[in-house]
């Protein structure tokens, strides 16, 4: 044979048409045969036979009808015209992969893009408010960072039979960041006087040691940095900026709270214990029914 | 050779002789806390005589009763009654009792999450009105003395206001009825803060959280210093034994029931309406004109925590023609346990009752 005729050979036994057309006879003969095959020769009829034998008719006839569903379907595809839309949609089947791992990618693409060009404004926030002035707007930055740029993942919308769990879950997880970052802005405020003490006490011991009055008891150094901080601390708890802050402190705590016992009333309910939820509630009606009780008590009494 | 700037050599001597010393306190110090230290308050003996749910009624017996009227005494929410008989050297408790007064004090115990609901209608007209005509009733009298201790003086302001015909006279110490000031830093944060949605969200206002806020307003002091000062102090038994009393106190605290922590919030702190004659308790209006009785009332000059001028509003804003207003030198808790105020105010007290025991 030579190289051209075994080239040719090679393409048509590798037609998928061909091949298909082939396959399609045999499998059609296979389940046409299956179908025609007496109950008594087939070891699966067998088997029911003898194990469930009120049924055994029923299912020799189901088997039947199976084995010429499939005969009928099989026959269906071999017809000519069905053939050939078959074989136009397998030339189409490695485009329509591509066209789904194409918008896949796509859609991944667009979503780094995002997260990109978050990481690029958080850049921006940073420019805007100044991070060398650390003291008054670090927080605010971060804050605001993570309100504008991040806050919003939690509350993509959930879906499913889970999805009120879901939300739960977020938003607890968001109050609990926004309650963390409200607090490390508190705790910062505390330390501020501690920093501003010390640059002044070492202001003062320099200028003591310039005009040679230094002390020789360390305990009257300790007296001076303790009023110096007491005073910082005394401007600083008077300010309307710490209020604000410790005000955003406990509504930040507050929220995170009930949002975290939302959370953990889910989880509970599955289990055979009561919740605060459900323990309140009879709270209320106990005492509701006490004040109740003593109304009608009193009234009793003045009617004696 | 001019004379060095530093004295080098002394600040040496004086270092070499403070760790001498530093070696030597802490070997007592050591001793001091490893041996018997008497830190129990409350030692007076009473008797619990009525009780209503969680809340008690003690009773202070004196050995020679000298007043026809008991007196019965209403402690604040936070913290505890204990204070008046914190050490047998400094108890308020104790010297009534030697100046022939019998004692009634409400001990108000600890909320629980059951007790959310209360509110401060239900701590007036419910238990101190039981509690007042429990006394009525067993020395068959129509009117007792009242003393009201800061949050607990409020509440005898309103009791007296609502029921002017069960009081004869009537005491209040840093009592807080004008809460339109600036002068104190609580004052300031409960009116510009919403420190009322903590209460629900935790069932009662916890103690810490509350005790927390109390030590912040003065942080260099009360975290730092105090501390500082017990340190340097601990080789010394009588000063271990009375600084670890007052840490026993200050840190039993109870939480306060939501709902009456919120309404105190809301109503006093935030809108005034008490001295405005503008509160309203279980649908009653509180008016102070109707507050007739004879009224002492004291506070503190340097009280951080209840400013004079959160209380010298009140003798002006009562019906009462009989009345006196004393300003002691000292803060919020100088005037029970400092030794200073010992004579200046439980035996004034026990002076001006006997004084108007017999006047109708």
């Amino acid at each position: 044979m030579d190289q051209g005729s075994e080239k040719n050979q090679k393409t048509e036994t590798m037609d998928p048409a061909k091949m298909y057309e082939l396959w399609l006879k045999a499998a059609t003969n296979f389940w046409e045969n299956l179908a025609r095959m007496p109950a008594g020769e087939n070891d699966m009829f067998k088997f029911f036979s003898q194990h469930q034998k009120g049924s055994s008719y029923q299912a020799q006839q189901a088997w039947e009808r199976g084995a010429q569903i499939a005969a009928s379907f099989i026959a269906m595809l071999s017809e000519p015209e069905n053939l050939e839309t078959l074989f136009k949609a397998t030339d189409t089947v490695p485009e329509f992969f591509m066209k789904i791992s194409r918008q896949v990618w796509e859609g991944c693409l667009e979503t780094h893009k995002t997260w990109a060009e978050s990481a690029v404004r958080i850049g921006k926030h940073e420019k805007a408010y100044n991070f060398d002035d650390i003291d008054h707007e670090t927080f605010n930055t971060i804050r605001k960072i993570y309100e504008k740029e991040f806050q919003r993942y939690f509350y993509i919308p959930k879906i499913g039979l889970t999805r009120y769990s879901q939300e739960r879950a977020s938003t607890a997880m968001d109050k609990y960041n926004v309650f963390q970052t409200a607090l490390s802005e508190f705790i910062y405020m505390f330390y501020v006087p501690l920093e501003k003490s010390m640059v002044v006490m070492q202001e003062k011991v320099k200028e003591m040691v310039e005009k040679g009055e230094i002390k020789e008891n360390y305990k009257e150094y300790y007296s001076i940095w303790i009023k110096i901080l007491e005073e910082h601390y005394s401007v600083l708890l008077q300010s309307p900026e710490y209020t604000e802050v410790m005000d955003r402190t406990i509504k930040a705590l507050a929220t995170y709270r009930q949002t975290r016992d939302e959370l953990t009333y889910d989880l509970l309910k599955n289990l055979p214990i009561p919740t605060n939820r459900e323990m309140d509630e009879l709270y209320r009606e106990f005492y509701e029914l006490k004040k109740k009780v003593r109304e009608l008590s009193v009234k009793v009494e003045n009617q004696k | 050779m001019s004379q060095a700037k530093i004295p080098v050599d002394s600040i040496l001597r004086y270092l070499a002789e403070s760790t001498e010393e530093a070696k030597e306190k802490s070997q007592k110090a050591s001793e001091v806390l490893l041996g018997d230290l008497d830190t129990d308050i409350s030692q007076t003996p009473y008797e619990i005589v009525y009780q209503e749910d969680r809340v008690r009624l003690k009773y202070y017996k004196p050995e020679k009763i000298k007043h026809k009227i008991p007196l019965l005494v209403v402690y604040a929410l936070i913290n505890r009654e204990t204070m008046l008989d914190l050490q047998p050297g400094r108890s308020v408790v104790k010297n009534f009792l030697e100046n022939g007064i019998e004692v009634y004090m409400i001990d108000w115990g600890y909320p629980g999450r059951k007790d959310q609901f209360i509110t401060i209608g239900d701590h007036i007209n419910l238990y101190m009105n039981d509690m007042v005509e429990f006394i009525r009733k067993k020395h068959d009298i129509s009117k007792i003395n009242l003393m009201g201790i800061c949050m607990g003086g409020t509440f005898s302001v309103i009791y007296a206001a609502l029921y002017p015909e069960k009081i004869k006279n009537m005491v209040t110490t840093v009592t807080p009825t004008n809460f339109d000031t600036d002068q104190g830093l609580l004052h300031v944060w409960m009116k510009n803060t919403s420190a009322e949605q903590m209460g629900p969200v935790y069932g009662n206002m916890p103690a810490d959280i509350m005790n927390l806020g109390f030590l912040l307003l003065n942080p260099a002091r009360l975290i730092i210093d105090k501390y500082i000062g017990f340190i340097q102090n601990m080789d010394n038994k009588t000063f271990v034994e009375n600084f670890v009393r007052m840490e026993k106190w200050i840190f039993d605290s109870p939480d306060v029931p939501a709902a009456t922590f919120k309404q105190f919030i809301e109503d006093f702190y935030k809108k005034n309406l008490l001295i405005k004659n503008k509160l309203i308790i279980d649908g009653k209006r509180v008016d102070l004109k109707k507050i007739t009785m004879p009224l002492l009332n004291f506070y503190g000059k340097y009280d951080h925590l209840v400013p004079p001028e959160a209380c010298n509003l009140l003798p002006k804003k009562v019906g009462s023609k009989d009345v006196e207003d004393i300003c002691l030198d000292t803060g919020h808790i100088g005037i029970y346990v400092s030794s200073k105020c010992q004579q200046a105010f439980a035996p004034k007290i026990s002076q001006w009752l006997k004084e108007r025991e017999d006047e109708m």
